[in-house]
């Protein structure tokens, strides 16, 4: 790579900005990084706190704290978009992602850090206004999937659908700004010798996980700027009385959504390969299939969306190709799925933090996967659409998924981010809490879907009372674990052990090990080579 | 250096290009679902004003039931004046429905329209239909509102559409967008068609049909 005699022209600046000039002005990749970490864990707390009142609300049959349904609907859907855009999107492709990536390929920094600043602020002012929207003229009540005509200017007559529309379009903005910046760094910073075949599977995530950003995000900016031209300034696109539809508002959605959660898992799926392979002291089994899994995955996540919407009234050959085409992406999950055990067996596995988090993943994501296999299939859907069946399959791809791959990735890196190691006592307990108290969380919501219970509604029948009261105790006990986490990260900074530059031993081959902890202010100035250490992973 | 700067760039100005043609692709959706919709009756979308083509009328019969819905905003009655027909394969006939403005002031209103079962939309034929335009309702009046139509002898060739023995052709009234004291949305008097491309690319559609004389106001 022509970069690498670039690196030198930098030279000895270590001139590093101080005070907030280092922040807001920031062009480092890592300090970028650390700021979406700090986002998303605010945006945790606040997405956190919005459920857990939810499940205060459920607890019990009847009306207990929120009287206003409306409140109701705009706490649902406060929750959901600031869980997918400002969590989990931030914690891992802004977050781990700006911290890793130049790290793992042996880049001095991302292609544009400008670009990468602005990236990050757009997000932080997208947050603003969404939880503005969610404050004024009675708050947007639609859900995340702000389907008409529910979204239109007749049944949310206020700003705040404008306000959430906008805060998406910011946030788009800052992802898609993002996904060019980690695209054109994979593909042309890489130092010398790391072939595309030999990078890590992490870098791979991103890598696919940009290319989902590239082709989905503006088909969402387009369908919200349709939505908030039929809002204000008089269109139909998705108004009937004008000759519009409202079904095309869900394809548009659907075209956008479907990617958009694998978005969220597939950086997931990076950071898993990573820790299995480290914690078991073997590369990755089949790294070549693991990566073209991703792709796949990917790819075929463009042509499923409209298993989101089995009841809108496609006709019966549509579905049975969305069902066949849906349960298609089983196999290249399938590969990943028995990839990581593969890599497992037989390895030398520590029963470290990262890894119990790791394994943890694996099991729950399968539930999450094989409620999913159910859900594709058209028939079935249609007995469970819309109830507690499809809140419990999300929440176990995405909330014991994507949000365990977040933990994952944290015990790994943390060490290398602070120069100082997370206490593995606290850390286990931390898994362990989380696991039982997600599990008693998410789980009854089985049982509930499948009796009929309803979505997005603060009451439901005395009949489904028991394991409500189960599900609002395991939230609590989320609660408590929580609260656990942010004493670990305090415990971290003030009394963490200092570090060395590989903590993990031989397991960990990728070049972020091969710098020290913490992770310099400037890295990999020198271009590393990477010689014959082969494959990357 | 500059070199490497040079091909960032490239990329990343590559990959704003494929991000504006996606932007492209979503706002091409929406007339290309229209056309789709109009092309293969997809949802129920009757075929319009195909005339032309001489079909020869057979000796089997299909059941046409009629459906009327008045949106809420919009005070009329409507209703079919037949509750449903028997009507020949290939054969041309003519259905009436009634609607009647309710209100103390003159309306325009606009109708939207498919056919259950949806498989039966490629074979289910408009010549003509009050639906093709918007209507004019002064207040208190009555007005019967005509629909030509045929269904395609096709329908019970095709194996997906053989069963077929019932057809319910449905309406829905809507307010003209345009409308004063409509739906709320716009400001009352600012054009609306300028603004309106969706609604434009219906009429476009529906010219397309040839079919454009207003049929209920009298």
């Amino acid at each position: 790579m022509a970069y690498g005699a670039s690196a030198t022209a930098h030279d000895a600046h270590e001139h590093i900005p101080t005070g907030w000039r280092r922040w807001l002005y920031s062009t480092n990749h890592k300090d970028i990084g650390t700021m979406y970490m700090v986002l998303a864990m605010i945006g945790g707390v606040v997405g956190g706190a919005m459920s857990w009142f939810i499940r205060l609300e459920l607890a019990v049959p009847g009306i207990q704290y929120i009287d206003d349904f409306q409140f109701y609907n705009v706490l649902v859907t406060a929750h959901g978009l600031i869980m997918v855009f400002f969590v989990v999107m931030p914690a891992l492709i802004g977050g781990f992602g700006n911290w890793i990536v130049p790290l793992m390929i042996g880049a001095p920094d991302m292609a544009f850090p400008r670009m990468n600043n602005i990236s990050f602020w757009l997000l932080a002012a997208a947050l603003i206004l969404l939880v503005t929207a969610a404050l004024i003229g009675g708050g947007p009540g639609t859900g995340w999937t702000v389907y008409p005509p529910l979204s239109n200017a007749e049944y949310h007559p206020g700003p705040a659908v404008d306000f959430a529309i906008l805060s998406l379009h910011l946030a788009g903005a800052s992802s898609l700004l993002g996904a060019i910046n980690f695209i054109t760094t994979i593909l042309n910073m890489r130092a010398p010798g790391m072939t595309l075949h030999r990078m890590p599977l992490f870098v791979w995530s991103i890598l696919v996980t940009a290319f989902l950003l590239l082709l989905a995000m503006p088909v969402l900016a387009g369908a919200l700027t349709m939505l908030l031209t039929d809002r204000n300034f008089g269109t139909s696109f998705f108004d009937a009385a004008g000759g519009g539809d409202p079904i095309l508002w869900q394809h548009l959605f659907w075209f956008f959504g479907h990617p958009e959660v694998y978005i969220m898992i597939l950086p997931g799926f990076g950071v898993i390969s990573q820790v299995v392979s480290t914690f078991s002291r073997k590369p990755v089994f089949g790294y070549l299939g693991m990566a073209y899994a991703m792709v796949s995955i990917g790819v075929i996540g463009f042509i499923v969306w409209a298993h989101h919407m089995y009841t809108v009234g496609l006709d019966v050959d549509t579905r049975a190709y969305f069902v066949a085409a849906t349960l298609v992406i089983a196999v290249p999950t399938g590969i990943k799925i028995f990839s990581w055990i593969a890599t497992m067996w037989g390895g030398s596995i520590r029963f470290d933090t990262p890894m119990l988090w790791a394994m943890g993943f694996i099991a729950l994501f399968v539930v999450g996967g094989v409620t999913g296999l159910v859900l594709a299939n058209a028939g079935v859907n249609t007995a469970v659409h819309d109830t507690y069946y499809v809140v419990a399959h999300f929440h176990y791809v995405l909330s014991l998924g994507a949000v365990f791959s977040i933990f994952t990735a944290f015990y790994y890196w943390i060490g290398k981010m602070t120069g100082r190691q997370y206490p593995e006592t606290l850390g286990r307990i931390h898994f362990w809490l989380t696991f039982v108290s997600v599990n008693l969380l998410f789980f009854p919501m089985h049982f509930l879907g499948l009796q009929g219970m309803p979505r997005r509604i603060p009451d439901y029948a005395d009949a489904y009372a028991g394991w409500n009261l189960v599900s609002s105790f395991g939230a609590l006990l989320t609660a408590l674990a929580t609260v656990l986490f942010f004493y670990i990260v305090y415990r971290t900074f003030t009394a963490g052990e200092k570090v060395a530059a590989n903590p993990w031993g031989e397991g960990a081959t990728t070049l972020e090990w091969t710098v020290e902890s913490p992770a310099p202010f400037h890295t990999h100035e020198e271009i590393p080579a990477m010689g014959r250490r082969q494959p990357a992973e | 250096m500059a070199n490497a700067r040079r091909r960032n760039g490239l990329i990343a100005g590559a990959l704003f290009v494929v991000a504006g043609g996606m932007v492209g692709m979503a706002f091409a959706a929406v007339p290309l679902y229209q056309l789709f919709c109009q092309v293969t009756g997809y949802g129920g979308t009757p075929r319009i004003g195909v005339s032309e083509k001489p079909v020869a009328a057979g000796d089997r019969t299909i059941t046409v039931r009629f459906d009327a819905n008045v949106n809420s905003t919009l005070p009329w009655k409507f209703r079919p004046a037949q509750k449903e027909m028997t009507v020949r394969l290939g054969e041309t006939v003519l259905a009436h429905f009634v609607a009647r403005n309710v209100s103390a002031e003159p309306i325009v209103g606009t109708a939207t329209f498919n056919v259950t079962p949806f498989k039966a939309g490629p074979y289910f034929s408009k010549v003509e239909c009050f639906c093709f335009t918007e209507q004019s309702l002064d207040p208190g009046q009555e007005v019967a509102m005509p629909v030509s139509f045929y269904v395609d002898p096709e329908i019970h060739a095709d194996p997906g559409t053989r069963e077929i023995r019932t057809i319910t052709l449905s309406y829905t009234f809507f307010r003209a967008v345009g409308d004063p004291g409509g739906t709320g949305k716009g400001a009352a008097g600012t054009d609306q068609n300028l603004l309106s491309t969706d609604k434009g690319s219906t009429r476009l559609a529906i010219a397309v049909g040839s079919i454009g004389n207003r049929i209920g106001k009298r």
